[in-house]
């Protein structure tokens, strides 16, 4: 066990982030919001969580918590000028901003480093924390799930008008959503500047922004287990992929095809829903049945 | 309860009159028919009061409070409930998933309990799924709980958008063309069903073109056609009147 924890750590670890990335992109897309802001709420958090460890000698988990915060706040205060944005014209929008906070990093030498970034980050993160706060973010999303939140995120993502003809407020939510999406994204990047010793602006680019669509993408959009399957096959590809060396790109690009066209809503997805039909069409049969136990004392 | 009024409400497009000098009144414990032939506006009136079209002219009140400049949640809030004449269902969500959504407006726990799974959280949830089986029986999709939505047959369809609908127990039902492309039997359920709700104290306005449908439900029955009312009054008076005929038969001998 220690020899496979070992061997395979920096895999996990990186499997572990994805996963974490990846929520923060999924609760914008449950919600119907078409956000990959996720790269800059990262970048946010990240930066944050560097800059307050390397110049202050403020507590660890406290750079995390205001990481997390600045991010969260940025997501909230992004959805308002967006609000009336919806689809292809939504991601633009916060792809701009992905570009406005990576420029800012970029320029911000005196601060931020610049192109260089910025290294000896304390390592204070290893693959136990991760996994606790990956658990604590399952935690809330299971809760957001069963919630009346969760109804709201998914009424809106099938039929804005459905839900605000029952009400729902949907300017109030996208604020919600963005808040959400902010707030893991500037977490997740928070713990991966203090596991990764030196971050640069590039590590938010675009192969960032790919990487976790990606995830959500392959794994799915509306379920706790899509960017645990998607960030899983991320993580396992190279491995797997390894003797065809520089074709692995090509090949992840062929298994992407592959999943969108024969399961559209993902792996994770299209599991959950598997055996959503299987519990579903078991009640069926079951009350067929009954039915006809039924039919046969009332004619006998 | 409270009723529903029209004050001489208008909606233009440019200088199309797509709905000029409309009165009307919806009261509570009684079905309001509209109707009209198609293009006559009945939608059109249903988009003003539920908050989706903005009116050039007029206004709309409930009780006297004017709902006349509200988005559309907002006046779901304030008790005025709809359905779509082209069904508009969540086709993913199971039917129990898009009668639970109809009780959004009734949630009191807050955003912080529903993130961290407080109890308060928990007792909407169960609060809702109790009454949505009530009303799952009450409309017999009790056995389609669990089927996605989208893979419905059209009438039961209708029934999920009216139990969404009704869900929150609204003061004001704007029901657009709840039976159209149902059978007898099954509009003759609904049937019996708006009667019931009417009963129980709601204003229901019903829009149609269908006019034997509502002749048979409604006390008071208002005619659109192109735009204008043209007759309003009991079935009786409106079905004799020369202008509704004309207006649902052609002058032209057509």
């Amino acid at each position: 066990m220690m020899q496979f924890y070992l061997a395979y750590q920096p895999i996990i670890d990186f499997f572990l982030l994805s996963v974490g990335f990846g929520y923060s992109q999924q609760i914008a897309l449950r919600a119907g919001v078409f956000s990959i802001a996720t790269a800059g709420f990262a970048a946010l958090g990240s930066y944050c969580v560097a800059i307050l460890a390397t110049k202050t000698g403020i507590p660890i988990f406290l750079t995390v918590i205001l990481g997390t915060a600045l991010a969260a706040a940025v997501g909230g205060v992004l959805a308002l000028p967006l609000a009336r944005l919806r689809g292809a014209f939504q991601a633009i929008a916060t792809l701009a901003f992905v570009q406005i906070i990576l420029s800012l990093l970029l320029y911000g030498e005196g601060f931020t480093g610049g192109a260089l970034g910025i290294v000896g980050i304390p390592r204070e993160v290893n693959t136990w924390i991760l996994l606790a706060v990956v658990a604590v973010t399952m935690y809330v999303l299971w809760n957001i799930g069963r919630s009346g939140m969760g109804r709201v995120f998914n009424a809106l993502r099938q039929e804005e008008s459905v839900a605000s003809s029952l009400g729902v407020n949907i300017g109030k939510y996208h604020i919600i959503a963005f808040i959400l999406s902010g707030a893991l994204g500037g977490l997740f990047g928070g713990l991966q500047s203090l596991y990764t010793f030196q971050i640069e602006p590039h590590n938010y680019g675009f192969a960032f922004i790919v990487n976790i669509l990606t995830v959500v993408i392959l794994g799915g959009r509306t379920t706790l287990l899509g960017p645990i399957m998607g960030a899983l096959i991320m993580a396992l590809l190279p491995e797997i992929a390894r003797p065809l060396a520089e074709n692995r790109q090509a090949v992840n690009g062929v298994i992407l095809i592959l999943v969108i066209t024969f399961l559209p809503n993902g792996v994770g997805d299209e599991i959950v829903f598997w055996f959503r039909r299987r519990k579903q069409a078991r009640q069926q049969q079951k009350r067929a049945s009954e039915k006809e136990a039924r039919d046969a004392v009332s004619t006998s | 309860m409270p009723s529903l009024h029209l004050d001489n409400v208008a909606k233009h497009f440019g200088g199309l009159k797509a709905v000029d000098e409309v009165t009307m009144e919806v009261r509570p414990g009684e079905i309001t028919g509209l109707i009209g032939p198609n293009g006559a506006g009945k939608s059109t009136v249903v988009n003003m009061i539920s908050g989706v079209l903005a009116l050039t002219e007029g206004d709309i009140t409930v009780d006297g409070v004017s709902l006349a400049t509200d988005r559309a949640d907002v006046v779901a809030r304030k008790g005025v409930a709809r359905t779509f004449q082209n069904i508009r269902l969540l086709p993913e969500a199971t039917v129990l998933e898009n009668v639970l959504i109809g009780f959004h407006r009734r949630e009191e726990a807050s955003i912080l309990s529903q993130l961290l799974g407080l109890p308060s959280a928990r007792r909407d949830t169960q609060r809702f799924e109790e009454k949505a089986w009530d009303l799952l029986r009450r409309f017999r999709m009790e056995d389609y709980a669990e089927y996605e939505a989208g893979n419905l047959a059209y009438g039961h369809q209708r029934r999920v958008e009216m139990m969404r609908a009704i869900a929150a127990e609204p003061d004001i039902v704007l029901l657009d063309e709840p039976v159209a492309g149902m059978n007898d039997v099954e509009s003759d359920e609904l049937a019996t069903i708006f009667r019931e709700l009417a009963e129980s104290g709601m204003a229901l306005l019903l829009i149609e073109h269908n006019v034997g449908f509502v002749t048979r439900l409604c006390k008071q029955v208002y005619v659109l056609d192109s735009g204008r009312m043209i007759a309003s009054g009991s079935p009786e008076t409106v079905t004799s009147d020369p202008q509704v005929i004309a207006a649902y038969i052609g002058t032209s001998g057509h």
